[in-house]
């Protein structure tokens, strides 16, 4: 069944027809508003706001103005949105609290690999911290500026889609998602150069050679 | 094109050329294939995009039983909230502008009905005349030429 007709059988109320929804489209739904918030619990119940709002609102739902993933989106955004401005500071610690968690352990499960891996510690940990000031960047990045970049780069949206999900014009998502990249590159940036200037960027730097 | 234009694109829409507006794909696809530069650039939005794509979202156990046994509010609205839903459409089309407009005019209507049966007192405070043609006869009867002058 398509997402319109279970949407129309929704609007009748029929719950099977919502939980089929819910399973289609909960984990995009949910990994938008982790992207946004960076804590489960918060996630959590966002995702399930998100879909009592779809059981309450189905029949506002238009299927000639926007696609039901796109409408969902956009009722994640707001709540996140609203959530983030009661929240911001406590926010970004946590998130960066919960990210460092989970990069540790991403980390040790890495290590258990790292005797069979062809690159050598230099890159791993040259890449490592690329990917740690990256996560810190992104919570770093204003709102707006985080948001189309989850929804062009992760969620997959058109950058005309996600101008409908965030209720902004299409020029205004290209200059945000431009100034966006320009500053997560910069601070990936400032990482290769830290690295370069460390007292053993130079044995590195050899070392990469020598695995060249 | 230029150098900082196609830069521009990259930006705004990524490296993946299937994303590029559909008008300038073919115009970008060029500028890669003459210029080193723009090669350059599509790389580094790749290794950024790359960089990305490895931070890894948790997964939540819990969260779809979670959602699915969560209470959903009953279906039917209550009388004011359907009188709303009428008066008010999602659709804002403006098809349905009639409903809020005849909904204004009502307390005109309403004037308008009262207004007919009940005078409310109005007319009665002039005991010499009961009626507005015979005021208009009697001041027909005056002679207003010597004020003229």
């Amino acid at each position: 069944m398509t997402d319109e007709e279970l949407m129309l059988a929704v609007c009748e109320g029929d719950q099977s027809a919502y939980q089929t929804l819910v399973k289609r489209h909960l984990k995009p739904i949910s990994h938008y508003a982790f992207r946004l918030l960076g804590n489960n619990k918060d996630t959590e119940d966002i995702a399930q706001e998100t879909f009592l709002r779809l059981w309450i609102n189905a029949c506002r739902w238009q299927a000639d103005k926007a696609k039901l993933s796109t409408w969902l989106h956009r009722i994640t955004h707001n709540l996140c949105v609203d959530y983030l401005r009661k929240h911001s500071r406590v926010q970004t610690r946590a998130y960066l609290e919960e990210e460092e968690d989970n990069r540790g352990q991403a980390l040790e499960s890495y290590d258990g690999l790292q005797g069979k891996s062809t690159g050598g510690i230099s890159e791993n940990l040259d890449e490592d911290d690329k990917l740690r000031k990256l996560t810190a960047a992104m919570v770093e990045l204003p709102e707006s500026q985080r948001s189309a970049l989850m929804l062009c780069h992760y969620q997959g949206f058109s950058n005309k889609e996600a101008a409908v999900i965030m209720n902004v014009s299409v020029k205004a998502i290209e200059s945000t998602l431009a100034r966006a990249k320009r500053s997560l590159r910069k601070k990936i940036a400032e990482v290769e150069n830290s690295i370069d200037n460390t007292l053993w960027g130079e044995e590195i730097k050899t070392h990469q050679q020598e695995l060249k | 094109m230029t150098l900082e234009e196609f830069g521009k694109i990259i930006e705004s829409y990524g490296s993946s050329s299937e994303r590029w507006p559909v008008d300038m794909r073919e115009e970008c696809e060029n500028f890669i294939a003459d210029n080193s530069e723009a090669r350059e650039l599509v790389n580094r939005q790749l290794e950024l995009e790359m960089l990305m794509d490895q931070i890894a979202v948790p997964e939540f156990p819990g969260l779809e039983a979670r959602v699915l046994d969560q209470q959903l509010p009953s279906r039917k609205l209550a009388p004011l909230d359907q009188f709303l839903e009428w008066l008010l459409p999602a659709d804002k089309s403006g098809k349905q502008f009639w409903r809020p407009a005849m909904v204004a005019c009502l307390p005109l209507i309403f004037g308008i009905i009262i207004g007919n049966f009940y005078n409310f007192g109005v007319g009665l405070q002039g005991e010499s005349f009961e009626y507005w043609d015979d005021e208009l006869y009697i001041l027909s009867l005056n002679d207003y030429t010597e004020n003229l002058f």
